[in-house]
């Protein structure tokens, strides 16, 4: 079983990629939820997390600071990006920052199981 | 219309434009709020009054500038909401909003990758959501944007792209 931290500003994105997840029928135990980076590194400081899904655009701490930060606190979880923002450069900047792989919104729950089954 | 030096610079014409906001406002709709929709450009009549409607709308700034918006009725907004959550949403209030929001940014996010392949200069603005019993959207140049009304069975919504090119 894992455990899956989703990092999305939108309330209906977070409701939505969890439901999403339950349909692909990974084997999940527990899914955390976060408003921001801020708010996901103290999901991680506090529990334990096996995946990360994390959406770039945010305020207060962006994904792609988020994922900085997650990888100077020596953490190694797979972190995927789920965002709208599909440009090459900046999901460049993530996969050099530590990320694992990305998912373009919209996405199927078909998608999230092709993408994210082998990570968990 | 679409602005002269967009068209120019993008090498696409309006009704081209209009076929990319169509083609990722069908996908979105099948693939997140999992209704399939019919469109129904050009639009005959110019909207700016809106009556019990809900409008969200994500600002692009860079090499290009403009709003991408989104005008439905409130009752199709809760049907919108209901879909993508999966769950019964009987009040416009935050849920709304942030369902709005999101399709607002999914398509902005499409848009931003037709003017800008590499995805570095344009930046998409936090979605804005507005809601009421009446109110007018007026811009100071009308000229320069497409809309596109969509269907899905009785209910009937406005997609909107206002584009200029900066220097």
């Amino acid at each position: 079983m894992s455990n899956v931290l989703i990092v999305d500003d939108s309330s209906t994105m977070r409701k939505i990629i969890s439901r999403s997840l339950r349909q692909a029928g990974l084997t999940i135990d527990e899914i955390f939820e976060a408003g921001d980076g801020i708010e996901g590194l103290n999901v991680l400081g506090n529990s334990k997390v096996n995946l990360i899904l994390s959406d770039i655009n945010m305020p207060n701490m962006d994904g792609l600071e988020f994922i900085k930060m997650v990888r100077a606190n020596g953490n190694s979880v797979p972190i995927v990006m789920i965002t709208t923002e599909g440009g090459e450069d900046i999901l460049k900047e993530a996969m050099t920052s530590g990320a694992s792989a990305s998912i373009k919104k919209p996405f199927t729950p078909d998608q999230l199981q092709e993408k994210l089954g082998g990570l968990l | 219309m679409l602005n002269a030096a967009v068209t120019q610079s993008t090498h696409l014409q309006e009704k081209e434009m209009a076929g990319h906001v169509i083609n990722a406002t069908k996908e979105v709709f099948s693939t997140m709020v999992m209704m399939d929709l019919e469109d129904q450009y050009p639009l005959a009549d110019p909207v700016s009054k809106f009556h019990c409607s809900v409008t969200s709308m994500v600002g692009l700034a860079g090499t290009y500038t403009g709003i991408l918006s989104i005008h439905c009725p409130q009752s199709f907004a809760l049907r919108i909401t209901s879909n993508m959550l999966g769950m019964d949403v009987t009040e416009v209030g935050e849920d709304v909003n942030d369902a709005l929001g999101e399709i607002a940014n999914m398509l902005g996010g499409y848009v931003k990758q037709i003017l800008s392949k590499g995805g570095l200069d344009i930046n998409l603005s936090i979605p804005t959501v507005i809601s009421g019993e009446e109110y007018t959207v007026n811009s100071t140049s009308d000229s320069d944007c497409i809309i596109i009304p969509f269907t899905n069975e009785a209910d009937r919504f406005l997609v909107g792209l206002k584009l200029q090119k900066e220097c």
